[in-house]
């Protein structure tokens, strides 16, 4: 028995997958969606999430060429669309996972299927769009649950990433869709952003030559902390020496790719995703991006609730997860991290949430939904899964139905944030792209299991 | 007045022989020598300085060398056949230290693994180990401690705890086989255990057992398995006992009092503070008072501490929080005298007693106090000041104390 | 003050296939339509016992919804559900007008309140060890748990070894002296795991152990109850020769290793297996009939869905992740379907958390099996609640809201299948274990109350350490720790661990 299932990723909707869409989604009456060859269709008469304005109760979305065509109470359905009967169904933008490392690993305990974390402390010549392995089951699998686009990330992830603990700068986050024929086709911008897990200082931790856990004296892991910070700095200070020589036109001195690598993070083209967590990890980093003067945006950012201040006065936007978590020690709150995103929100920070993992991908309404149970207004919290970590990433073509904007929409049955909804279709770039995927294979196989003949 | 090592008399109106050495103790005043219910000194340094990770926690490397252990069978870290009153060594130089402090006595008790092995009641004084011992086999140590690693039974607690329960359900079983064989030779020979053989001795000297029991969890599950054992138990550390001082009472168990109280490091990580633990540190100065309120017997023990003036040192704090003095010097004399079961001889100043003193120019419990002689077995030391280049005595340093948790004895 | 519940307990010897289990304890009737149901009889004169949850949408689970309803409870029991309840003078009153009330969540799996390690993992076969020993009522995450819904839980030592240590089942009292943490009555168990953990597949141990193979895994398990009969028997040869009359016998050895095992095949603990992939379940199985003993549960169980039929047949029941996977190889086939599928088939099948965190949620988990699979509310609800009971045969007093169970409850402020349902009290035995309102209300007392010991500790350790110096380079970072920490915690006398 084959344990390495993979899926091609399709845009056809085969015969099997359309019978998959009758058993799931039993709407009696409904004519199954077909693929439209000419890539026009119009969704008709669902409620509209347009998330760059009010709801339409009840309205049309014409996906043409690509991108959205037109969206509104009143669009007329063009002739030569594929038709698609919204009728109680809802329509949003697709989801935007903006730290995950799906495409970079399969088998997270499995060593030959993770590229997540090369080696050594910075890596800012590294792009996770070359690792992106587009027949992995993630990517179907993730998209099933409404996800159109991830930013996939490379590096230690503040702990979450694969690998050891030792990488600083992990490399280039590269957005990419959730359906395509290979990476060419799914890449959204290879160079989104600059990973960066800010050093810790840990007076714990695991020594695997002994097997023992190792007590560092405070003071003494300081010191080491302050060594990376500095090695950090000293980085991005010989980056931008090496701009300036560039720019100048100076052709005399060797070509450095590492130091190339960060010409665009310290000139303020790309941004620098920090990952940082505890209060203390977060000033300092703060403090660091001040001083090198980057475009910066905060990850994880657990305990960031108390540091709303700097974070407002810097207008540093902040990518929250995993929301699901422990508060960061015994005495905080226990619901510090729900709680957080609200808290962020009401100092005027701009949010978006992340599952800052693969597999949970899909857990991404999940993260948004609690958040909203613990005081987040549902509105912030659909940009904050939409369009906000886009425009964080100056990606200005997704996140929300708009005329114009990439077609990236998912139709559900409900509320997008719901654990009950079920996903309907699924659009990407204006395709209709398949729901297929492995673990539905699996379920329509087992479910179609004789049962045995009872006594 | 003192003949021969004992006290002869005692009073207001005592009269003087006239071959005795007289000492005018005007301004000064005498009190029994005081008993450290718990420590290693005395015994060799390899083994006292082992960072005795009672509880749980990587083992030094300078203890005999690992064999694997798979599981009990293997009598992980178990020498319970190491008497302290075999291993004595009277030079060593904190015996003196201990003394000039005004420590006569101490239960001396060997540490390092699950069954370390037999305390001894010893004096400070004397010139061959043999001189010293007071009572040879008085407690069977026990601590819950763990491998350190992956590999070696026990890894954890409670692997640690079934450990133990099985060594006393296999003496039991030793000591009916081999009844029932020695009658009956006919019959399958008990295979020998050092370990059950020697533990099955030390149960029926009804030696003291002796269970950790620092915070209230682990007081409960002294409390309890004392209970499931059937032993003669006495909990030990009890820093925690202010919470639970009613259960120790109802218990009846004795208890061993760590006085080398938790606190916060110096330069410790802030973050990693709890309010537990800062909860903790602030209230384990009232065990004692909380304890005597509640009709506990107690007994203090110095802990890992290295120097013996931070014993009164820390003392005094338990009765800055509420303790009587009274009941401190108890816990230092009278009382761990009758939890060791040598009260006839030791802990108070009364005829027939030994004569183990302390003289001193005030109250001792007095940081300005100075003590001008000690008495052990009748013989005086005259106690020199030091110069106060002493270092600060505190507990070494190690991952047990950074949290503030477990303590050591 | 905790009601006591000594009273006897009647096993669940029942076993599992059927998915509809009438609880046998069930005095009043509970309609759709309710009318006031009439109180326990017997009940005290007593009102200080006495709790009225007024007004709330009351999920029962074995017997539908009812809307604005009351829920009576006297002597941490269930007295009373419905529409027209009253409280009696002197009651404590909750109004949970548009709330919801429903059972308290069951966690099948879990390995909080344990005090040191989860797992003895030097010996392959650690039976000997046993949670009971080490279980701590002061875990913080117990704290957690109960903000999350979670009243019980089914704890666990961890997956090192083919045979692990023994377990049991807990309510969470946070605080309480530890032993009133353990279910009355609930049988014991033992946790057995099988595939890549016990194969020290994913990481390098310092020694290598047998087994390394799931091959060898079976003959482990085999081994261990092959020496487990030879006990018996000869602890039976003993006690036959001594009840005889015959004398100067040396009795066996008492070997703690072999006892839960002999338990294990007179039926008196339960077995709890981790397991992931079909074979090495059918492999338990087929083992299980070899030595004649059952499988109480399969534990995660990710391709259960594989092998629901058999399980079915073996009367085993499946506690499962919900939508975990691709975290190793063994986990790869596993699909957010699987609790539902397994429902389909007839296997009672709970959702748990083996994770601090995740347990946090379980209502959330259980509403997956609505969009993967399809169950319908009540379906979903039960794999949190009446169904992990089952599992640990103490759905005679928990699992649903009916008369004479005991009162542990959850009250959510929506639908607890909502991903915006926030939990709002947790009870347990009539007593109330969490209350967000005054946990949020006592933060800053606690924060005051760290900070002053903070810094009488810092003073008494002169000299007080260099000003903002520990953690970076600027000044206000000192400042902004004074303003902002806000310690967690429940009321706990005495702190410590």
């Amino acid at each position: 028995m084959s344990r390495f299932l993979s899926n091609r990723v399709s845009h056809k909707i085969a015969a099997s997958a359309v019978a998959s869409f009758l058993l799931l989604f039993a709407f009696p009456g409904d004519a199954p969606a077909q693929n439209a060859a000419n890539g026009v269709y119009a969704i008709r008469g669902a409620e509209i999430f347009t998330i760059s304005g009010a709801p339409i109760e009840h309205g049309v979305v014409v996906i043409r060429d690509g991108k959205i065509a037109a969206v509104g109470a009143d669009v007329p359905v063009p002739a030569d669309a594929q038709v698609i009967d919204g009728s109680g169904l809802q329509v949003y933008p697709g989801m935007f996972d903006p730290v995950t490392q799906i495409g970079l690993e399969e088998v997270e305990a499995v060593r030959a299927t993770e590229d997540t974390n090369e080696t050594g402390e910075f890596n800012p010549d590294v792009t996770a769009a070359t690792a992106f392995n587009a027949d992995s089951s993630h990517v179907d699998v993730t998209r099933a649950a409404g996800i159109t686009e991830v930013l996939t990330v490379p590096g230690a992830l503040g702990g979450f990433g694969g690998g050891g603990s030792n990488s600083v700068i992990g490399g280039n986050a590269s957005a990419v869709n959730l359906g395509g024929w290979n990476i060419n086709d799914m890449a959204i911008k290879r160079h989104a952003a600059m990973e960066l897990t800010w050093p810790s200082i840990s007076t714990g931790s695991f020594d695997l030559t002994t097997f023992t856990f190792r007590q560092l004296p405070f003071d003494q892991a300081k010191k080491q902390y302050q060594a990376k910070v500095d090695a950090l700095s000293d980085l991005f200070d010989q980056a931008r020496h090496y701009a300036t020589a560039m720019k100048g036109g100076a052709t005399d001195f060797p070509r450095n790719l590492k130091l190339e690598a960060l010409v665009p993070v310290v000139e303020g083209n790309e941004p620098l995703l920090v990952v940082a967590f505890s209060e203390r990890d977060i000033r300092n980093a703060v403090d660091f991006c001040e001083k090198q003067k980057v475009r910066m945006i905060l990850g994880g950012a657990t305990e960031a609730w108390k540091t709303t201040d700097l974070l407002k006065k810097d207008d540093i936007p902040v990518i929250v997860g995993p929301i699901l978590s422990i508060p960061q020690t015994d005495d905080d709150p226990y619901d510090a991290a729900y709680a957080m995103p609200a808290q962020l929100h009401e100092a005027g920070i701009k949010i978006a949430f992340a599952s800052f993992n693969t597999s949970f991908s899909r857990r991404l309404p999940q993260y948004a939904g609690t958040a909203v149970g613990y005081g987040l207004p549902r509105d912030e919290a659909l940009k904050a899964v939409t369009v906000n970590a886009a425009q964080m990433l100056g990606l200005g073509d997704i996140g929300t139905i708009e005329p114009g904007k990439v077609a990236n929409v998912v139709v559900t049955d409900g509320d997008l944030l719901e654990l009950r909804t079920h996903v309907k279709y699924l659009f990407i770039k204006g395709q209709m792209t398949s729901l297929d995927n492995k673990q539905l294979d699996l379920y329509q196989r087992y479910s179609h299991r004789p049962k045995p003949a009872r006594d | 007045m003192l003949k021969d090592g004992i006290i002869a008399a005692v009073g207001t109106n005592v009269s003087v022989p006239r071959e005795a050495a007289i000492i005018d103790g005007t301004g000064l005043t005498v009190y029994p020598g005081l008993i450290d219910a718990g420590t290693a000194v005395g015994l060799p340094a390899a083994e006292a300085e082992q960072p005795a990770a009672r509880g749980r926690g990587p083992r030094s490397a300078s203890a005999a060398p690992q064999k694997i252990s798979l599981g009990p069978q293997d009598r992980p870290q178990t020498t319970p056949w190491n008497i302290a009153a075999n291993d004595l060594n009277p030079a060593d130089p904190r015996v003196e230290k201990w003394r000039g402090a005004g420590f006569t006595t101490a239960l001396v008790q060997p540490t390092g693994g699950i069954f370390p092995g037999q305390g001894s009641v010893v004096a400070f004084g004397g010139d061959r180990p043999g001189e010293m011992v007071v009572a040879p086999r008085v407690t069977l140590g026990i601590a819950f401690d763990t491998s350190g690693n992956f590999a070696n039974f026990p890894t954890s607690l409670m692997g640690s705890i079934a450990y133990v329960r099985q060594v006393f359900i296999d003496t039991r079983w030793y000591q009916d086989a081999e009844t029932i064989y020695n009658a009956n030779h006919q019959l399958e020979r008990p295979p020998y255990d050092r370990t059950e053989a020697v533990v099955g001795e030390a149960l029926n000297h009804h030696e003291l057992v002796l269970l950790p029991a620092n915070e209230k969890l682990s007081i409960y599950r002294a409390i309890r398995l004392a209970n499931e054992w059937q032993i003669n138990a006495a909990i030990y550390g009890v820093q925690q006992g202010y919470a639970m001082a009613n259960e120790i009472a109802a218990s009846k168990l004795p208890v061993f009092v760590n006085v080398n109280w938790p606190k916060m490091e110096k330069g410790a990580d802030e973050d990693q503070i709890t309010l537990r633990q800062l909860r903790f540190w602030d209230r384990a100065p009232s065990t004692p008072s909380a304890l005597s309120k509640a009709g506990v017997t107690y007994a203090f023990y110095s802990g890992a501490l290295s120097d013996p003036k931070e014993i009164l040192k820390n003392v005094k704090k338990a009765i800055d929080a509420g303790l009587a003095p009274d009941a401190a010097l108890k816990a230092m004399t009278i009382t761990p005298a009758q939890i060791l079961g040598v009260a006839d001889r030791l802990g108070s100043i009364q005829q027939g007693k030994i004569a183990n003193l302390v003289v001193a120019d005030g109250d001792i419990f007095t940081e300005k106090t100075k003590i001008k002689d000690v008495f052990v077995d009748g013989k005086r030391y005259q106690i020199h000041e030091e110069p106060s280049s002493a270092a600060p005595g505190g507990p070494t340093a190690s991952p047990a104390d950074a949290t503030g948790g477990e303590a050591q004895p | 003050m905790i009601a006591k519940t000594n009273t006897k307990i009647v096993t669940n010897t029942c076993t599992m296939p059927n998915a509809h289990r009438s609880p046998a304890l069930c005095i009043g009737l509970i309609l759709l339509a309710a009318i006031a149901i009439v109180a326990l009889p017997g009940a005290a004169q007593d009102q200080a016992n006495v709790t009225l949850i007024k007004n709330a949408t009351v999920i029962t689970i074995t017997h539908g919804r009812i809307e604005h309803a009351s829920v009576l409870i006297r002597d941490g029991k269930i007295a009373a559900i419905g529409t027209d309840v009253q409280a009696p003078a002197g009651a404590k009153v909750i109004d949970a007008s548009g709330m919801y009330v429903m059972p308290g969540i069951v966690d099948c799996h879990t390995h909080i309140a344990v005090d040191g390690d989860v797992n003895e993992g030097s010996t392959s076969v650690s039976s000997m060890v046993n949670i009971k020993d080490v279980l701590n009522p002061y875990d913080v995450n117990m704290y957690h748990e109960l903000a999350g819904g979670v009243v019980i839980g089914n704890v666990l030592h961890g997956s090192a070894n083919p045979i692990g240590g023994q377990t049991i089942v807990i309510k969470f009292k946070y605080g309480a002296p530890p032993d009133e943490l353990p279910f009355p009555g609930a049988l014991p168990g033992i946790k057995f795991a099988l595939g890549e953990n016990v194969k020290h597949s994913n990481f390098g141990g310092p020694v290598p152990r047998y087994p390394e193979t799931r091959m060898g895994v079976e003959e482990t398990i085999r081994d261990a109850f092959t020496r487990a009969k030879e006990y018996q028997k000869a602890w039976a040869d003993y006690n036959r020769r001594k009840a005889a009359g015959e004398q100067n016998l040396i009795p066996p050895r008492r070997d703690l290793q072999l006892d839960p095992l002999v338990e294990v095949l007179e039926g008196k603990r339960y077995i709890h297996c981790h397991s992931y992939v079909s074979d090495e379940i059918l492999m338990l199985i087929r083992v299980a009939n070899e030595f004649g003993f059952k499988v109480r549960t399969f534990q995660h169980v990710l391709e259960g869905y594989k092998v629901a039929d058999e399980m079915v047949q073996e009367g085993a029941g499946g506690s499962t992740f919900s939508d975990w996977w691709a975290y190793k190889m063994e986990a790869y086939e596993a699909i957010p379907y699987n609790a539902a599928l397994m429902t389909r088939r007839g296997v009672i099948v709970s959702v748990n958390s083996d994770d601090p965190e995740e347990a946090r949620h379980l209502n959330q988990e259980a509403a997956k099996s609505m969009r993967y699979g399809d169950l319908t509310e009540n379906e979903a609800l039960r794999l949190v609640t009446l169904n992990p009971a089952i599992q640990l045969g103490i759905d005679n007093h928990v699992g649903s809201i009916e008369v004479g169970k005991d009162a542990d409850l959850v009250i959510y402020d929506h639908d607890p299948l909502s991903v915006y349902a926030v939990v709002q009290k947790t009870i347990i035995d009539g007593n109330v274990y969490f209350d967000r309102a005054q946990d949020i209300a006592g933060r800053a007392a606690l924060a005051k109350e760290k900070q002053e010991l903070l810094d009488k500790q810092k003073n008494a350790n002169k000299p007080a350490p260099k000003a903002g110096s520990e953690t970076e380079q600027k000044p206000k970072e000192s400042k902004a720790k004074k303003h902002r920490k806000t310690p967690e915690f429940a009321e706990l006398v005495g702190g410590g661990r």
